[in-house]
């Protein structure tokens, strides 16, 4: 008996094709599988059951009428609950928009249903993408498959235990400051944040709209690449003004040798405070698997990194701040009852709608776009970024991709770290791939010496070279031996094609 | 200089979120913590650095062609409005006198 657990994306939508089981079958044996493994993982927030037979009905309908199925024919994704999508909630986990129903569908989201891929719902998420545990959902946290006491990471914890619990084959997630990268170390699984600009935005609710990005999460860097493909298909979208015609087939160059190419290494981040030594020695680790494959290891310097975090929190909240005025309760969203004026309905729904962190952000955003305080944060980390941005630059004209920890820690136990500011510095090695626009991605390369736990290594590349990052992160994963696990907890529990 | 609760209390106000005053001690602790957490980047002689504001530099206006497209119906518009009355938003006075005044 077959079981979604060992089948790649590809590999389903060419069973599809070929008849050995039909659409409809995967996604009963999808559905199959959250029933029996959402209880402990609390990935989702809707599954939305019906529009995944809808979908693998028209997927089937196709083969019968004798139509080339798209590449993602049949394939299991579910998204991020940020992300519109006809037919189903989006509440970004928040009370704030736990009734609003999407009145269209995001782009992100439509290019892989145009893939042939089956929507099985929607997962959970830090409230509007605030966090780094997927525990600010408004609605339960989510669980890492690799041990359910501890977080999934976030804000895209969702997707990454839905993937890594083997529920789905592919989902979205949005990564910010790391919220693709971060939970895809945590739970063992593949996630990319692609160079700003790559994939719409467009039906994404905005958190920080100049670091914003929508990305894949799969068990295998050839379903990521694959994704990648979708989502970028089409090109340029003219609902989104920020997006680029990055088009191009992500599995041609995958296979490459990498011999000859040069990745670096930053030395004084491997020495960072907080950075666990299980996860130093992983990364080490990678570099000589990296090195073992034909790559020169060149050390290179991100000096201005070290304010990245800085810079970050002065931009993402204002960015935030700015984003969500709009949720005063008028036209969608929670609104307070028996308000006598509207500002006073406008406080009182965004003081109950909002949780505790959504709105710190929102007010460190407020503050910081104050009069007098703009110039001196606002203006000086916008120029920091400049800095940052150049230091990437230099970087990237020694190196093709810079390797280091996506985390600086495995998975912690909910409630470890209850101080918001203690939570942000655990950003320090995502963040600053984001105000710089470049891509990423974090590829699954052991599990720990001490705890037993996934770890991720993350690639940084330049922006816009997407596919050739996936090209190193498949010559890491050839050398790990991590792709296509199932968190052992939950494989064979449900999911089987009958 | 640390933000007091009143310096709080006049940012929650221009925010339009009302705070309890539980929330406002906490909010204060987390604004100045949270501030200390930006200093690194108070250091920089910033003086000849231009700002980059989006990672895409050469961002240009776009518009599609001046014909109508379908757009949300009334009702699609008004569906996730917790207060409508026949083809609007439904809010209560917005002049806390009453516009007396």
């Amino acid at each position: 008996m077959t079981s979604l657990d060992t089948l790649t994306a590809r590999q389903i939508a060419a069973g599809i094709a070929a008849g050995d089981f039909t659409a409809t079958e995967v996604a009963h044996a999808a559905l199959d599988a959250i029933s029996a493994r959402d209880a402990s993982t609390q990935a989702f927030l809707q599954v939305s059951e019906n529009l995944a037979l809808e979908a693998a009905a028209k997927t089937d309908a196709a083969r019968a009428a004798g139509e080339s199925l798209p590449p993602l024919a049949g394939v299991p994704v579910a998204f991020k609950d940020n992300m519109n999508l006809l037919g189903t909630r989006t509440t970004c986990a928040s009370r704030m928009l736990e009734t609003y129903e999407s009145a269209y569908t995001a782009t992100c989201v439509q290019r892989m249903l145009d893939a042939g891929a089956t929507p099985l719902g929607k997962l959970n998420m830090d409230e509007f993408a605030f966090g780094s545990t997927t525990d600010s959902s408004a609605f339960h946290p989510t669980n890492n498959p690799w041990d359910i006491t501890r977080v999934p990471g976030g804000s895209s914890g969702g997707s990454a235990a839905a993937v890594a619990s083997g529920q789905v084959t592919l989902a979205l997630g949005s990564d910010t400051g790391g919220s693709i990268r971060q939970p895809a170390s945590l739970c063992g699984v593949v996630g990319m944040k692609p160079s700003y600009g790559a994939v719409s935005r467009y039906g994404v609710v905005a958190f920080g709209s100049s670091l914003d990005q929508a990305g894949p999460l799969g068990r295998s860097v050839e379903d990521v690449a694959l994704a990648m493909n979708a989502l970028t298909a089409g090109g340029r979208d003219r609902l989104d003004a920020t997006s680029q015609n990055c088009a191009q087939d992500h599995l041609a160059h995958l296979e490459d040798p990498i011999e000859g190419r040069a990745v670096g290494i930053i030395p004084a981040l491997l020495e960072a405070e907080g950075l666990a030594s299980e996860v130093r020695t992983a990364i080490l680790d990678a570099a000589d698997k990296l090195a073992s494959a034909g790559a020169h290891i060149v050390e290179v310097d991100l000096p201005n990194m070290a304010s990245s975090i800085a810079a970050y929190y002065v931009l993402a909240p204002c960015e935030a701040f700015s984003n969500l005025a709009r949720f005063d309760g008028v036209r969608y969203g929670y609104q307070e009852p028996r308000c006598t004026t509207l500002a006073e309905q406008s406080s009182l729904s965004r003081a109950h709608g909002f949780g505790p962190e959504a709105k710190r952000r929102q007010m460190l955003g407020a503050y910081l776009l104050s009069s007098g305080v703009y110039e001196k944060y606002y203006l000086a980390a916008q120029k920091v970024r400049t800095l940052i941005t150049a230091d990437y630059q230099r970087a990237f004209a020694q190196v093709d991709a810079i390797l280091m920890p996506a985390s600086p820690t495995v998975a912690w136990e909910h409630g470890a770290i209850s101080d918001p500011a203690a939570l942000y510095l655990a950003d320090v090695f995502t963040i600053s791939n984001n105000i710089a626009g470049n891509c990423g991605i974090s590829v699954p390369v052991c599990l720990g010496a001490d705890s037993g736990l996934p770890i991720g290594a993350q690639l940084q590349g330049p922006a816009f070279a997407d596919a050739q990052l996936l090209t190193f992160a498949r010559a890491l994963e050839r050398a790990c031996h991590m792709e296509g696990i199932v968190a052992p907890a939950f494989a064979g529990k449900g999911g089987e094609l009958a | 200089m640390a933000l007091t609760k009143d310096d709080v209390a006049g940012i929650a106000e221009y925010a339009r979120i009302a705070l309890t005053e539980a929330e406002l001690s906490d909010m204060t602790t987390y604004m100045n913590d949270a501030i200390d957490l930006l200093e690194p980047i108070l250091g920089y002689d910033l003086d000849d650095v231009e700002p980059t504001f989006h990672p895409i530099g050469e961002l240009a206006n776009v518009a599609r062609d001046d014909v109508p497209v379908a757009g949300l119906t009334l009702g699609e518009a008004l569906a996730n409005a917790a207060s409508w009355r026949e083809r609007s938003f439904l809010v209560p006075q917005i002049l806390a006198d009453g516009g007396a005044a």
